[in-house]
């Protein structure tokens, strides 16, 4: 069944579809109107799910680690200062391994206070042990949340769906919604590994000693290294079920690409009308979509930009002092290539600003242009 | 401690640190710095209740619908609960956490209810079997009387009450209009305390029936003889024919039903005796004024009696005061003077002072004095001192006599029937401690509810009962987030016109349901009613449910003292001290 919906009542529907037993949130713009169609949607006796109110995201999450350990599949939504706010509890979550799933949109993070999106919140929270997905549309909001769950109990590890404030969480797309029985048959219950039995009691995420930290620390980066290979079997097992997939990273626009359009979130979609303009106007333009940011796909990037010779990276974040995290990630990641395309950093559209096909064509001329950037950062549209 | 393991390294190590044994061993009790635990605390009403009643847990019983379970919580204080029910003026009420909030609980109401809804079921209080512990003697049958006998009989004494008139329960059925105080129910109650075996013998008045040496055989006496002597206003013509006192119209209306009055009647004073005279006299179709010195807000009656008597009809003239009562043309002729408020006086009310030159009169068929009761100590025994009025006694109610003790309206200005409830109480446990040798200083000391000066019998009979601490519990100690706002409950009232042509109750009772629903709505100030908030909040899982003395208790094994139980009780029944260490 097809329906028009926004990014938010998509999250609301993979959340339905996904059989979720626990949520906890606290309301916060722009996410909250996804919990407002889910707790509603339990108060009127239509949902079979335990909807706990809390005080504060920090204990919406603490919430979820606990009602995660106790054995059932569990969910939150956020943005901005409440995903700053939970940063003690995400930690947690994955070191205790919980594959809890949470949805986040981006909104940035004041002051100046501003509600708009900007990928600083979730970007912030890249060192804390959960898998990152960004979402392009609202069709792969809904499918993201699926995938995620499968793949986040697969690895023991949490998953956060990133989609960007207001292009995608308050707009209106046509969205596939699948069936109850399609979804159960993809997502199957989860089964935790230490059920929490009163006959028998365990403790928890004890304290351990610096003889066996290491290790578990170790455990866990091994967890993120299984990530692409455990994605890509689901992604392939989603697309053969629905006729739908998203891979860690997307190549579109020509083949042979000499400049690659490097973006995430719905920045992707403006670029895909942008390369296709551009097509046959003398230096071939290509364009790359990061979907996953962690683990990041160093193998899929490797395997894409071959024979690429410059990246023009978008960045709707700042990392204040260094410049565009999603650049910074790139070039950390070829420096020990022996093929390593120049890499010119784009910052753009942060807080909220359009990003607009003639920001992002400018973006594609300077980098045809030049043979490397004359500066480190590159701003789009910024009035001096 | 359990067993530890040792690993290689990461290959065989689970994925998450986990103990596989249980954490039992590790008391993180030790942890605590500061220690909750159950300690009931005295509800503001049951400080408040002269006659001593343990309101918060007979409404309880209400809440849990055990109504007759509320009955035997009350009877265990006070064997009035149809009384008090309709005529106290609920003091408990007014100190009532409740009203810091929406309204406060009906208490009186609920205590009617669960009297009415007892006397239904024909229940009546066992007659007490076992051996005599003596003779004891009390003079009065009214409340403080009653009250006397009717714990002394339960602990175990031989009661004789002398009454002066014909029928039983002085004020109570003299003074008390049946439109408030309903004749059966109050036949019921004394019945019930005849029941366990006190002997009332009418018509045996002191001084002159009785003397003191007759009473030799007594071990103990109670004298609780009350005030009926009408206070003189001292002016002219007080003593002229028409002008009848208050109380000796209220006893006429009460025991005969048959008087004959005029069409116009005046009547002097402000306090409930006038009140009470000014709507009964409305009951037998005349027309009424009453004459009030000072104005409404100093008025001494019940605010709700003074608003049912404008209801029916009683005029009242404030700021007025008769200097002479004369005749004119066959009608009582009242020369008043206009009154203005000065400064206030020793009661706290401002002094009514004349306005010179401006006299005028009232004319009516009959005048009725009601200004007050004196005591009338003629009758007592030497070495009884009095003083102002009153009777004096020590704190246990003994007087300068060994063995003689005395309550009620005759040693105190606090002349309401719960008073002489709870004063009648207290000298069955001074008598009791004075013929067993206990002392009674400690005992009220053990006993007192909150800071007193009512007494707990309860905890006078069972010493192990669940203890309370005497401290009153506030607004500000309750938890307010656990409660909705509510609306009080509304007796209904019969219709303004079918009350002033009868002497039928006013009000009725509660039913089981609005019973139910206004026990709800009681915080609860102090007690534990298991609400399990603790239980559910303790983030150790270190509340226990018990069977022993409170339904909960903290494993102090585990409790690291966070408090939390003690701030989410929503009604203060949990303390937190300090860790001694």
């Amino acid at each position: 069944m097809k329906r028009v919906i926004t990014g938010n009542q998509a999250v609301a529907y993979g959340v339905i579809l996904s059989r979720v037993d626990v949520i906890s949130a606290y309301p916060i713009t722009p996410q909250t109107t996804i919990v407002e169609e889910l707790s509603e949607l339990i108060a009127n006796g239509r949902l079979n799910t335990r909807f706990l109110k809390v005080e504060s995201e920090h204990s919406a999450m603490a919430a979820l680690i606990g009602a995660a350990t106790g054995g059932v599949r569990c969910f939150t939504a956020t943005s901005s200062h409440g995903l700053a706010y939970m940063h003690e509890m995400l930690h947690w979550a994955s070191g205790a391994r919980l594959p809890i799933v949470l949805v986040n949109v981006n909104r940035a993070i004041g002051p100046p206070w501003n509600i708009w999106s900007d990928q600083s919140d979730s970007l912030s929270q890249r060192d804390t042990g959960w898998i990152q997905l960004y979402c392009e549309n609202n069709q792969e909001v809904l499918d993201t949340i699926l995938q995620a769950y499968r793949v986040a109990e697969s690895v023991k590890l949490p998953v956060m769906v990133v989609l960007d404030a207001y292009v995608l969480s308050h707009t209106s797309e046509p969205v596939e919604i699948p069936t109850m029985e399609e979804v159960d048959a993809f997502l199957p219950a989860y089964c935790p590994d230490y059920p929490i039995d009163i006959q028998e009691p365990m403790a928890f995420s004890v304290i351990t000693t610096p003889e066996y930290f290491l290790e578990f620390r170790y455990k866990i980066q091994k967890a993120m290294e299984e990530v692409p290979e455990v994605a890509k079997k689901v992604n392939d097992e989603f697309r053969s079920r629905f006729g739908r997939g998203y891979a860690a990273i997307e190549r579109y626009g020509e083949g042979e690409a000499e400049v690659l359009l490097v973006t995430s979130g719905t920045v992707t979609s403006t670029s895909r009308t942008v390369v296709q303009k551009l097509k046959g106007n003398g230096t071939k333009i290509g364009g790359m979509k990061i979907k996953r940011f962690r683990p990041f796909p160093f193998e899929e990037i490797y395997e894409e930009i071959r024979g690429v010779r410059k990246l023009a990276v978008i960045d709707r974040n700042l990392s204040a002092g260094v410049g565009g995290i999603f650049a910074q990630e790139l070039k950390a990641s070829l420096y020990s290539r022996e093929e390593r395309p120049e890499i010119f950093s784009f910052i753009s559209g942060l807080g909220g600003r359009d990003i607009t096909p003639n920001l992002i064509e400018e973006a594609i001329q300077y980098t045809v242009e030049h043979p490397r950037p004359e500066e480190e950062i590159l701003w789009l549209g910024l009035k001096k | 401690m359990s067993k530890q393991f040792q690993f290689k390294g990461a290959s065989d190590m689970p994925m998450i640190p986990i103990s596989l044994g249980d954490m039992d061993w590790n008391k993180t009790g030790a942890w605590r710095a500061q220690r909750p635990f159950y300690e009931d605390k005295t509800p503001p009403c049951n400080a408040a209740c002269p006659a001593g009643n343990d309101i918060v847990a007979f409404i309880q019983k209400i809440m849990q619908e055990d109504f007759e379970g509320a009955w035997q919580v009350i009877k265990e204080e006070n064997p009035f609960p149809g009384v008090c029910g309709r005529v106290c003026f609920h003091p408990c009420e007014s100190k009532c956490n409740r009203g810091n909030y929406d309204a406060p609980i009906a208490i009186h109401a609920l205590e009617r209810f669960v009297s009415d809804f007892v006397a239904n079921l024909n229940q009546k209080i066992g007659k007490s079997s076992g051996p005599k512990k003596g003779k004891v003697a009390i003079i009065g049958s009214g409340p403080a009387g009653m009250s006397c006998a009717y714990h002394l009989a339960k602990l175990e004494y031989e009661v004789t009450v002398f009454e002066s008139t014909s029928s039983t329960g002085g004020i109570l059925r003299m003074g008390i209009p049946s439109y408030r105080l309903p004749k059966k129910v109050l036949d019921r109650e004394i019945s019930n305390i005849e029941a366990l075996g006190v002997v009332i013998r009418t018509g045996v008045s002191l001084g002159q029936h009785l003397t003191y040496d007759d009473l030799k055989d007594y071990r103990a006496i109670f004298i609780a003889t009350g005030a009926h002597r009408s206070r003189s206003l001292h002016i002219p013509g007080e003593k002229s024919k028409r002008v009848l006192s208050g109380l000796d119209l209220l006893k006429k209306i009460n025991l005969e039903r048959k008087l004959k009055l005029g069409d116009k009647v005046a009547i002097i004073g402000g306090g409930n005796t006038a009140i009470d005279v000014a709507r009964s006299v409305i009951r037998l179709g005349k027309k009424v004024t009453l004459l009030y010195r000072r104005s409404r807000e100093e008025m001494p009656a019940f605010k709700d009696e003074i608003e049912e008597a404008l209801e029916e009809g009683v005029k009242i003239r404030y700021l007025v005061n008769p200097i002479r009562i004369g005749q004119k043309d066959g009608l009582k002729r009242l020369e008043c003077l206009r009154m203005e408020l000065g400064e206030k006086d020793e009661s706290g009310r401002r002094k009514p002072v004349p306005i010179s030159h401006s006299n005028f009169f009232v004319e009516a068929d009959h005048v009725i004095i009601a200004a007050g009761e004196e005591v009338d100590v003629s009758f007592l025994p030497k070495g009884m001192e009095n003083k102002e009025g009153i009777v004096l006694t020590q704190r246990d109610g003994s007087t300068g006599i060994k063995g003689v003790f005395a309550g009620g309206d005759l040693t105190s200005m606090q002349r309401t029937v719960a008073h002489a409830i709870g004063s009648g109480k207290k000298a069955a446990l001074a008598m009791d401690c004075y013929l067993q040798g206990k002392n009674m200083e400690e005992t009220i000391r053990r006993i007192l509810i909150g800071e007193g000066p009512s007494l707990s019998i309860l905890r006078y009979l069972h010493p192990e009962a669940r203890p309370m601490n005497s401290h009153v519990v506030t607004f500000e100690e309750l938890n307010m987030d656990y409660f909705e706002p509510s609306e009080r409950i509304r007796e209904s009232k019969a219709p303004l016109k079918k009350r002033v042509r009868e002497f039928g109750e006013v009000t009725s009772t509660l039913t089981e349901t609005m019973a139910h629903e206004e026990a709800e709505r009681c915080f609860s100030c102090g007690t534990c009613n298991e609400c399990e908030n603790c239980y559910v909040f303790c983030p150790d899982a270190s509340i226990l449910k018990t069977e022993n003395v409170f339904s909960h208790q903290v494993d102090y094994d585990f409790c690291k003292g966070c408090g939390i139980c003690f701030s989410e009780c929503p009604r203060g029944a949990i303390s937190l001290k300090e860790e001694e260490r």
